[in-house]
C-alpha cells in the first residue's frame, strides 16, 4: 500500500503572527515557517505504518511556493520516500487545495490518505473532507487512534461527547487529532540522505484542469482587539468587591 | 535587639509595613535554592517603594539590627540565606515595570520583577532582553544584578553586567544613589553602578534598574549532538564557532541526561546513549550545519545529532538542557560552578575528570554547563544514606583539591553563582591577599556597621 502524506508550511506555532500594516495579509518576511503541526503527526503517522509493514511508500505532497521544498525535504529526512510540491505563488482555499491534491491522489492512487485535520494559519478543517468527498472515499477525521486491518482501519476520534470508533474501508482519508502521536527528531544523517530522494515539482495548473474557480475574496485582515490587562488584587474582599462591583457576585 | 522591639521600631516608622513572622514564611523566605544552612530568619519585610526599603536600611543603621536582601531566591551560594534572625528585606512586591523609551531602547524596571517578566515586556516591544536561564521564572531582576547572573546565551551576548545601564541603589548606610542615569558614554571615573553589580547584597540595596533591551536575534536553531568523549566537546566548539553564529553551547552528560529524561518523563533524544552531548544554538543555517556535522562524525567526535524543525522542538531540546538543574535538586547536589578560559577547557576537563574519579569514587557526578564560555557546573549528588553535614564536610575536602587546580589554571571557583556563603572560605583560590584586602576596604567604606549581608562573600 501507498500512503500520501499532504502537509502545509505554515508561520511557526511559536511565532506571534502580526498582520500587515495594510492589512493585506500575515507578515511572514523574516519569520519561522514549519510543517503545520497536525500534518507532522500524519507524516509520523505515515512512517510508523510503513514501518510497521503495512505500506511499503509514504509520499509526502504539498501545495506552497518554492520554499515550501524546505519542508519537503524535512519529511524526507523523517523517513518518507518521496515529495510532490505541487507549485503556486498564491493562497489556496480549500476546495482548490483539495482538487489539486485529488490529482495527485488519482494519480498516485495511494491506499490511504492522511493529513492533519487543519492547518494552523487559516483553521479551515474542511480540505480533508473535501478531498474525501470529491475522491469518493470514507474519511476518518480527528484520529487519534488508528489500527490499520487488511482493507479497512479502526480509528478512534476525538469528538465533542469524547472518543468515537469508526471502521472505515480503505481507501480513505485521514485527519490528525494531536495525540495521535509525538513525531520524531530529525536527525542530521537523514537531512543529508533526504536530499537524494526525489522530489518532483508540477505546476498547480496541471493539477486544476476543468476547475471552476470560486473563491472568496478576502477584503482585510485586522488583529483582534487586545484584551485588558489583568489585574492584581490584594485581598479577598477586594476581590469580592470588584465581583459585586462589576454584577458578576 | 529583640525581632519583636524591631518590628514595632519598623512600624513606628512605617506606618503600613508588611511582614510576617510566621514559620513557613520565615523558612521560606529565608532560604534560597541552597540546603546547606540552618535556616533562622527573624522576620521578613515587604517594602514597597524606595523611601521604605531606605527606612528600613536607615533603621537598621541606628538600631544595629542586620538585614539580608532577598529576590527571587533562586541563588545557589547561600547569599540569600538568613541563619542569624537578620531581618530578611524581600522586593517581591516591587514588581513594577516603571518607563520604557524607545530611543533609547531601556526601561526602568524596579528591581522585584521578575526575570521573565522582562523577557515577555521586551517581546512585546519588538525588542529582546538576551539574559536568560533555567531560573528566569522566579528569579528577580536586582538578584540578578546583585550575583551578575551570566546563563544560557553568555557566549554571544555576555552577562547581566552588560545589560544594566543605570542604576539606583539604597547603600548599606542609607544613602539613595542614581548610577549612570542609562548613559552610553560616561567617563567620569569610577563606576560605581558596575561595583554594586556582583555585590551580592553587601554594599546596598538595588532598588530600581535601567535595562537595556537589543534587537531581537533571527531565527535560532537547535541542534541535540551526541559526542563519543568529554574531549570531543572543545574539538566539536571550535569547529562550530568557525561555521556558525553561535548563540549557545551547552553540554551535559548521559547521567544528566538520564536524570532529567527521568525527572520530566520525556524520551531519550537518540536510541544510542552517549557519553555526553552537546546543545548548540545559532542562525539558521543549513549548509554550515552539515558542514560541521560532517566534521565531527569523520573524526569520530560526533556520533548522532537532531535539528529541530520548530520552535517547540527547539524548546523540547532546550529542556535535556535546562532541566538537569531542577532534576538533581532533590539529592541535594553540592554544586560546583567554575570557570577557566576557553583556550584552557580541554586540559581542565582532562584534569578535573582524573582528581574527581580520584577523590570522589563514592559519589555519583553530574556534569554539565555553559562550556562554550569556560563554565563548567559540576555537580555531586548527595548519598541516600548519608547525612547533610557529613556529605558537606566530605565535599568541602574535595574542594580543595579542585580549586588548587582552578587557582593553578588562573580559573574562578565561582563562574555564575557568587559567592555568599557557600564559596566564601574558597574565595582566596580566585582573588589574591592583596584583592581580598581591598575588597574589605571597599565594604567598610560602604558599609562601616556590617549591616547588609554579613558573612556574605568577603
Ligand atoms: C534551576 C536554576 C538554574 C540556574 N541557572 C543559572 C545560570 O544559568 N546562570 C546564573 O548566573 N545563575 C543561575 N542560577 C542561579 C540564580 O538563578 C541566579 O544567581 C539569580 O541571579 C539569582 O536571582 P534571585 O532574584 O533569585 O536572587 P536571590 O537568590 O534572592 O539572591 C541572590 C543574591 O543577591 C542578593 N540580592 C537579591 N536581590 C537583591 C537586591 N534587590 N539588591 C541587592 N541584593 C540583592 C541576595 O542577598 C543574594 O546575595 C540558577 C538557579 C536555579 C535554581
Amino acid at each position: 500500500m501507498k500512503i500520501l502524506v499532504a502537509i502545509k508550511r505554515v508561520v511557526d506555532f511559536n511565532v506571534r503572527v502580526q498582520v500587515k500594516p495594510d492589512g493585506s495579509g500575515v507578515a511572514t518576511d523574516g519569520v519561522k515557517m514549519s510543517i503545520n503541526p497536525f500534518d507532522e503527526i500524519a507524516v509520523e503517522e505515515a512512517l510508523r505504518i510503513k514501518e510497521a509493514g503495512k505500506a511499503d511508500e509514504v509520499i509526502v505532497v504539498t501545495i506552497g511556493n518554492n520554499s515550501a521544498q524546505q519542508q519537503l525535504r524535512t519529511a524526507l529526512a523523517m523517513g518518507a520516500d518521496r515529495a510532490i510540491l505541487i507549485e503556486t505563488e498564491s493562497e489556496l482555499q480549500s476546495l482548490k487545495a483539495a482538487t489539486s491534491l485529488l490529482n495527485v491522489v488519482e494519480k498516485e492512487q495511494p491506499g490511504m490518505v492522511i493529513m492533519g485535520k487543519q492547518a494552523i494559519d487559516g483553521d479551515n478543517n474542511q480540505t480533508p473532507q473535501m478531498l474525501a468527498t470529491l475522491w469518493k472515499r470514507p474519511q476518518a477525521t480527528f484520529v487519534s487512534k488508528l489500527e490499520i486491518n487488511d482493507d479497512t482501519l479502526l480509528a478512534t476520534r476525538e469528538v465533542d461527547e469524547g472518543l468515537e470508533t469508526i471502521e472505515v474501508r480503505l481507501p480513505a482519508v485521514i485527519s490528525t487529532d494531536l495525540r495521535l502521536n509525538e513525531p520524531r527528531f530529525v536527525k542530521l544523517p537523514d537531512i543529508m540522505k533526504a536530499k537524494r530522494k526525489p522530489l518532483d515539482i508540477i505546476a498547480i495548473d496541471e493539477t486544476l484542469s476543468g476547475f471552476e474557480d470560486k473563491e472568496l475574496t478576502i477584503q482585510k485582515y485586522e488583529t483582534p482587539q487586545a484584551r485588558q490587562k489583568g489585574i492584581m488584587v490584594e485581598s479577598v474582599d477586594e476581590l469580592v468587591a470588584l465581583l459585586k462591583e462589576k454584577g458578576l457576585a | 535587639m529583640e525581632i519583636t522591639e524591631i518590628i514595632n521600631c519598623l512600624k513606628l516608622e512605617i506606618a503600613n509595613i508588611e511582614y510576617t513572622t510566621q514559620t513557613d514564611d520565615l523558612n521560606t523566605y529565608g532560604q534560597d535554592w541552597t540546603r546547606f544552612h540552618q535556616v533562622d530568619a527573624g522576620v521578613i519585610v515587604f517594602p514597597k517603594t524606595v523611601e521604605q526599603v531606605q527606612t528600613i536600611v536607615k533603621l537598621a543603621n541606628k538600631l544595629d539590627f542586620k538585614l539580608v536582601p532577598s529576590g527571587g531566591r533562586t541563588g545557589y551560594s547561600g547569599g540569600a540565606v538568613a541563619t542569624q534572625k537578620e531581618v530578611v528585606v524581600s522586593l517581591e512586591k516591587m514588581r513594577q515595570i516603571l518607563d520604557f523609551n524607545v530611543d533609547d531602547s531601556q526601561v526602568i524596571v524596579q528591581a522585584g520583577v521578575i526575570t521573565e517578566q522582562l523577557h515577555r515586556y521586551a517581546e512585546e516591544k519588538g525588542l529582546f532582553y538576551p539574559v536568560d536561564f533555567a531560573s528566569s521564572g522566579s528569579s528577580q531582576i536586582g538578584g540578578n544584578i546583585a550575583t551578575n547572573a551570566g546563563g544560557i546565551r553568555v557566549l554571544r551576548y555576555g552577562m547581566t553586567r552588560d545589560y544594566v545601564a543605570g542604576l539606583k541603589v539604597v547603600t548599606a548606610t542609607g544613602e539613595v544613589l542614581n548610577l549612570n542615569q542609562g548613559l552610553i558614554k560616561n567617563a567620569t571615573g569610577y563606576d560605581l553602578r558596575h561595583l554594586m553589580i556582583g555585590s551580592e547584597g553587601t554594599l546596598g540595596i538595588v532598588v530600581e534598574a535601567t535595562m537595556q533591551l537589543i534587537k531581537p536575534a533571527v531565527e535560532q536553531s537547535v541542534m541535540l549532538l551526541a559526542l563519543s568523549s568529554l574531549d570531543a566537546v572543545m574539538r566539536v566548539f571550535s569547529i562550530a564557532k568557525q561555521q556558525l553564529n553561535l548563540s549557545a553551547y551547552e553540554f551535559f552528560t548521559d547521567i544528566a541526561l538520564n536524570h532529567v529524561c527521568g525527572h520530566r518523563s520525556l524520551d531519550k533524544p537518540f536510541d544510542e546513549s552517549a557519553p555526553c552531548y552537546v546543545l548548540c544554538e545559532f542562525d539558521e543555517d543549513e549548509e554550515a550545519v552539515m558542514q560541521v556535522f560532517e566534521q565531527g562524525m569523520e573524526t569520530g567526535d560526533i556520533l548522532d545529532g537532531v535539528i529541530s524543525q520548530s520552535l517547540e522542538q527547539g524548546q523540547l531540546f532546550w529542556q535535556y538542557r535546562e532541566g538537569i538543574s531542577e532534576s538533581i535538586a532533590h539529592f541535594s547536589p553540592y554544586k560546583n560552578d567554575i570557570a577557566v578560559k576557553v583556550s584552557l577547557v580541554p586540559d581542565f576537563m582532562n584534569k578535573l575528570d582524573a582528581l574527581v574519579s580520584q577523590h570522589y569514587p563514592q559519589f555519583e557526578l553530574v556534569w554539565f554547563g555553559h562550556i562554550g564560555d569556560g563554565n563548567l557546573h559540576l555537580n555531586i549528588i548527595k548519598p541516600d544514606d548519608m547525612n547533610i553535614d557529613d556529605f558537606k564536610a566530605e565535599c568541602e575536602t574535595v574542594n580543595t583539591h579542585v580549586y588548587g587546580l582552578i587557582q593553578q589554571m588562573g580559573g574562578s571557583i565561582s563562574a555564575e553563582h557568587g559567592v555568599g556563603m557557600i564559596k566564601k572560605p574558597y574565595l582566596g583560590y580566585s582573588r589574591s591577599a592583596e584583592e581580598l584586602q581591598l575588597l574589605k576596604g571597599i565594604k567598610k567604606v560602604f558599609d562601616p556597621k556590617n549591616i547588609l549581608n554579613p558573612g556574605k562573600l568577603v
